[in-house]
């Protein structure tokens, strides 16, 4: 299946590595991701102005207008401003977990299994909420972990706010944020977005943080150790 | 006008909408800013709102919301509080260097050139203290030229 593809200005920089992993998880799967032509700044979080803020991704839409009907975009920021801009549900604004199905599953090669290995899945804010705009099955990760025999935990931090949209304003916001959701869970963190991937480096010491793409892809085999 | 009503011309409400909160205060027992300071109660912001009063710049929730929405997924009336707070900086004008510099690039290129916004940043994370993280940041650099967008 072809789908448009917004990589919002992170994934072109320091989230490269996120947009190299979707973009080879669609590849193995069969699936063309093509880029919306001159895409601009989604505006993240940055703007006061409801209508500012919209606009960007009106114009995002315009441009994909007549060329795609679904359009995946894995920065939950990008995500939900996108969605959001959406007014009369004109395309389907997908995030990669919601193609996470049985299909996916079925179709996807395992090399590798996750046993005797423990995940963190850390969500954060933006996929769980607002309602209108969350992933549909917010366990999602946690399924996908145990289906290839890994041990889940940070359960109950799994929706907290890592401050990461503080990182460079108030650094020692994200820390405290931070830490709170480190020291209560255990393994590897695997996150979802680009900010909350950079909070928790920041801070995370000696345990790993890696995306969700990158333990797709060791699962199906790519690369050394995660 | 005052500030606090101009802020809201910039969001979805209107200062009427708020009537509707029931002081129940389930935004406060999630709100992300407790966890730095306590006591943190963002219905009493919307009351103030509501009553026509001043919000400052240099209160903990507006300096420290995080926009995480956890306020908005607990509130039985889902009130957007995050994007109030958002417009009250806006029209406070509480900006930090790299929000700036993040507009800047946006408003120059139509997209955010990180390089540029680290550059119109250097004072701020030379003086923030940001040096000492640099070296479990080096995954995040890649080189690539900025691209114009069309008519931004
Ligand atoms: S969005 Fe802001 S006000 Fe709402 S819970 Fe989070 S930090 Fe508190
Ligand atoms: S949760 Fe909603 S209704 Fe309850 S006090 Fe907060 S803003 Fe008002």
């Amino acid at each position: 299946m072809e789908y448009g593809y917004y990589p919002g200005c992170s994934l072109t920089g320091s989230a490269h590595r996120l947009d190299k992993g979707i973009k080879k998880v669609f590849a193995k799967q069969g699936h063309t991701l093509r880029e919306i032509p001159d895409w601009n700044c989604c505006g993240a979080f940055e703007y006061g102005d409801r209508k500012e803020l919209t606009g960007f991704s009106k114009r995002n839409l315009e441009k994909a207008r007549g060329h795609f009907s679904e359009i995946v975009a894995p920065c939950p920021a990008c995500y939900k401003n996108l969605k959001e801009a959406d007014e009369e549900r004109e395309f389907a604004v997908t995030h990669p977990l919601d193609l996470f199905d049985e299909a996916f599953f079925a179709a996807m090669k395992q090399a590798r299994d996750l046993t005797g290995q423990v995940f963190t899945p850390y969500y954060g804010c933006i996929l769980l909420r607002p309602k209108e705009t969350a992933i549909q099955n917010t366990n999602i990760m946690e399924e996908t972990i145990a289906r290839f025999g890994g041990e889940v935990s940070g359960e109950a931090v799994k929706d907290r706010c890592c401050g990461g949209n503080q990182i460079f304003i108030n650094k020692d916001v994200t820390e405290k944020l931070s830490r709170l959701v480190l020291d209560r869970s255990q393994g590897t963190i695997v996150v979802f977005c680009p900010l909350c991937h950079m909070a928790m480096k920041t801070f995370s010491g000696e345990r790993k943080v890696v995306y969700y793409t990158d333990l797709l892809l060791h699962i199906m085999g790519e690369g050394g150790a995660l | 006008m005052p500030k606090t009503e101009q802020a809201l011309e910039l969001t979805d409400y209107g200062r009427q909408d708020f009537a509707v909160c029931l002081g129940c205060k389930i935004c406060a027992s999630v709100c992300t800013v407790n966890d730095l300071s306590p006591g943190t109660n963002p219905q009493e912001m919307l009351q103030r709102l509501f009553l026509g009063q001043d919000v400052a710049a240099d209160e903990p929730l507006v300096r420290f919301c995080t926009g995480c929405y956890r306020c908005t997924g607990a509130c039985p009336w889902e009130i957007r509080i995050p994007e109030v707070i958002r417009a009250l900086r806006h029209e406070l004008g509480t900006e930090s260097p790299f929000e700036k510099a993040f507009k800047g690039s946006v408003s120059l290129f139509g997209r955010v050139y990180e390089p540029y916004v680290l550059m119109k940043a250097v004072p701020f994370l030379l003086k923030g203290g940001y040096m000492k993280h640099v070296t479990r940041w080096m995954e995040y650099v890649g080189f690539h030229l900025p691209h114009k967008v069309k008519g931004m």
